[in-house]
């Protein structure tokens, strides 16, 4: 993605660059994040299992891709990303989004506080519980994250397409970082918005995403609302020319 | 993780698992290996070290019915159950709290250590200990709330140069009621003491007078306080009572204030009559009991958060006064204990990341804590 951008900024033909970059970036169009890295520079490899496989066990196109990386230029690491087996894409996207101002520290803490909301929410859960629904609350805070997410996903979006002076909301089907997307930051909004004045931010979440996991909640809702309008405008569908 | 917290301790590396802590009573569940059945802590010794053992619930309320420290009471609502580990430091303390000689003034003893250490869980395993061996248990939770977020000082009507604290002495006198309960009635008051024009307390009238005064009538609650310690240090010589002085933060005492008064001017800590009495029962001048104290820098003032070593807590004056003491120094976790430890939260389902539960997963919980109890604790919350 980096080598596209830099492409871009140094005027060659953003046809070139394959099938992601077509949605608007019409010709003539520079893209204005950039990347110090040239073309030649390769991402960094932070798993620790592909450098504890012994030698005898790779296959020749891994010892030829070991062999390219001892000469080729490697980016640095960012700061965010680590060898730690508790590592989480998904988590560290979520922080990022949490963030205001560059304050990772107060993200992270925030993130972690409402992990270990969810966390003990469940515990009281369960341990009000009887020995049948005992097997039925899940208690770890990250499938209960992910899985709260994934249902707040919306399967189709709308895009405000230009057709004849006004702009029309056409149902369009989404990728998948865009879905993502979208539910990371209705929950964020929702949260930051929808709260008493005093509570705070963990609670809160893990309030929203102990309802999203059950399908229940104000993001979900946000979610069914993002599919009727599109099911309402399905007449709008030609007007979509990808 | 909080940024800084280990610039000063250098890292463990990595460790190969130690064996499990095998089982200690034949009645253990085979598989609580971090736990044993001991639950009298006269009994715990060597062999009980680095297992948790369990505090029933009521016991809890009856002894510590202040809040304890913030994490432990959550950690204690959560799995409903208290369980304190076994560590060397209490077991320490709890042998010389053994032989201690009543006839030879108290014994001052210090906990002291780096922040997260278990300064404050070691002081309740021990104060535990000595309210199954029926002693009377002075406990001030945190000496550090007496100096500062007070409101409504008033002056004394004791002594005109020293300021009251009503709320907080109040509130110290009702759980001071709720865990010696039994002694109140049986301790009588060896003076008459006049509050004001209406009420006094008559000589030899039980010491449950004293306290539901302070309690009902707020503004004399710093002075009740003050006479219970007065009678209290008078009578354990006579030998009816063994008296345990326990206080959280006692580097408080001697330390700077942030309370004014209302023409603005800074209070110091001796001017606050509550302080005064209590420093006057940190004196070694009686004898028939025991005074355990734990220096903390988490709400002092005015400190450095590296600071922890009793000459930087306590300064000149306040080691002056506390000195000749035992110190106890209170460290990280050894390999043994934070095995229990790691096994203790699986044993409880704490640990739900499933990466936790692996070697990789244990020895990265390891690396980042340093074995801090603490910080353990923190990072296995949101695990």
């Amino acid at each position: 993605m980096a080598a596209s951008s830099v492409k871009a900024a140094r005027g060659w033909p953003v046809l070139a660059l394959g099938v992601r970059n077509r949605l608007l970036r019409l010709p003539g169009l520079t893209q204005v994040r950039w990347s110090r890295y040239g073309p030649e520079y390769k991402d960094p490899q932070i798993d620790k299992e592909y450098y504890r496989k012994p030698l005898a066990e790779l296959t020749e196109h891994e010892k030829d891709d070991l062999e390219l990386r001892k000469t080729q230029h490697i980016k640095a690491a960012p700061a965010t990303k680590t060898s730690s087996v508790f590592d989480d894409p998904v988590i560290s996207k979520f922080t990022n989004m949490i963030m205001k101002g560059g304050n990772k520290v107060l993200a992270r803490s925030l993130m972690t506080q409402t992990l270990e909301a969810v966390k003990r929410k469940q515990f009281e859960k369960y341990h009000a519980a009887s020995a049948e629904e005992r097997a039925t609350i899940e208690r770890n805070p990250y499938t209960i994250f992910h899985q709260a997410l994934k249902n707040c996903e919306p399967v189709i979006g709308l895009v405000p397409i230009l057709r004849g002076g006004h702009f029309y909301q056409v149902p369009v089907p989404l990728a998948d970082r865009r879905r993502r997307f979208l539910a990371m930051k209705w929950m964020i909004t929702e949260c930051r918005e929808k709260k008493h004045r005093r509570m705070l931010m963990p609670e809160k979440l893990s309030h929203e995403l102990l309802e999203a996991f059950h399908n229940q909640g104000p993001v979900i809702k946000k979610k069914h609302d993002m599919h009727k309008m599109a099911e309402a405008n399905r007449a709008l569908a030609h007007y979509r020319w990808w | 993780l909080d940024p800084g917290r280990f610039l000063d301790t250098g890292s463990q590396g990595s460790r190969s698992l130690a064996a499990h802590p095998g089982n200690q009573a034949p009645d253990d569940r085979p598989r609580a290996v971090s736990r044993t059945s001991e639950k009298d802590p006269a009994r715990h010794a060597e062999q009980h070290e680095g297992l948790h053992y369990d505090i029933p619930l009521q016991d809890m309320r009856t002894l510590f019915p202040h809040s304890l420290p913030p994490r432990f009471s959550m950690q204690v609502k959560t799995f409903s159950e208290a369980c304190l580990m076994v560590r060397k430091p209490a077991l320490e303390l709890l042998r010389y709290l053994k032989n201690t000689n009543f006839a030879h003034p108290a014994v001052r003893y210090v906990l002291y250590g780096e922040k997260g250490t278990g300064k404050t869980l070691s002081l309740c395993h021990v104060i535990h200990f000595c309210a199954k061996q029926d002693w009377l248990i002075l406990h001030v939770p945190d000496a550090h709330l007496w100096v500062k977020n007070c409101r409504g000082l008033l002056p004394s009507t004791h002594n005109r140069q020293r300021l009251d604290q009503p709320i907080q002495a109040s509130i110290w006198l009702k759980n001071f009621k709720t865990t010696n309960d039994r002694f109140l009635s049986q301790i009588k008051v060896q003076e008459k003491y006049v509050w004001n024009k209406q009420e006094s307390t008559e000589k030899g009238s039980p010491l449950g007078e004293v306290v539901e005064q302070g309690i009902t009538r707020v503004k004399n609650a710093t002075d009740a306080v003050g006479v219970v310690l007065k009678e209290l240090k008078g009578q354990s010589r006579a030998g009816r009572f063994r008296l345990l002085v326990a206080v959280d933060g006692v580097n408080a005492l001697w330390g700077r204030t942030t309370l004014k008064r209302e023409d603005k001017s800074l209070v110091a800590a001796e001017e606050l009559a509550l302080v005064h009495n209590l420093r006057k029962m940190v004196k070694n001048d009686w004898h028939g009991g025991a005074i355990v104290l734990t220096l903390s820098q988490t709400g002092s003032l005015f400190k450095p958060r590296t600071a922890y070593l009793p000459q930087e807590l306590l300064g000149k004056e306040g080691f002056d006064a506390l000195d000749p003491f035992v110190p106890i120094l209170v460290s990280n976790y050894n390999r043994k204990e934070f095995e229990s430890c790691i096994q203790y939260y699986l044993e409880n389902s704490w640990l739900q990341h499933e990466k936790a539960h692996t070697e990789e997963g244990k020895q990265q919980l390891l690396f980042l804590s340093s074995a801090n109890p603490g910080q353990l604790e923190r990072l296995c919350a949101h695990l």
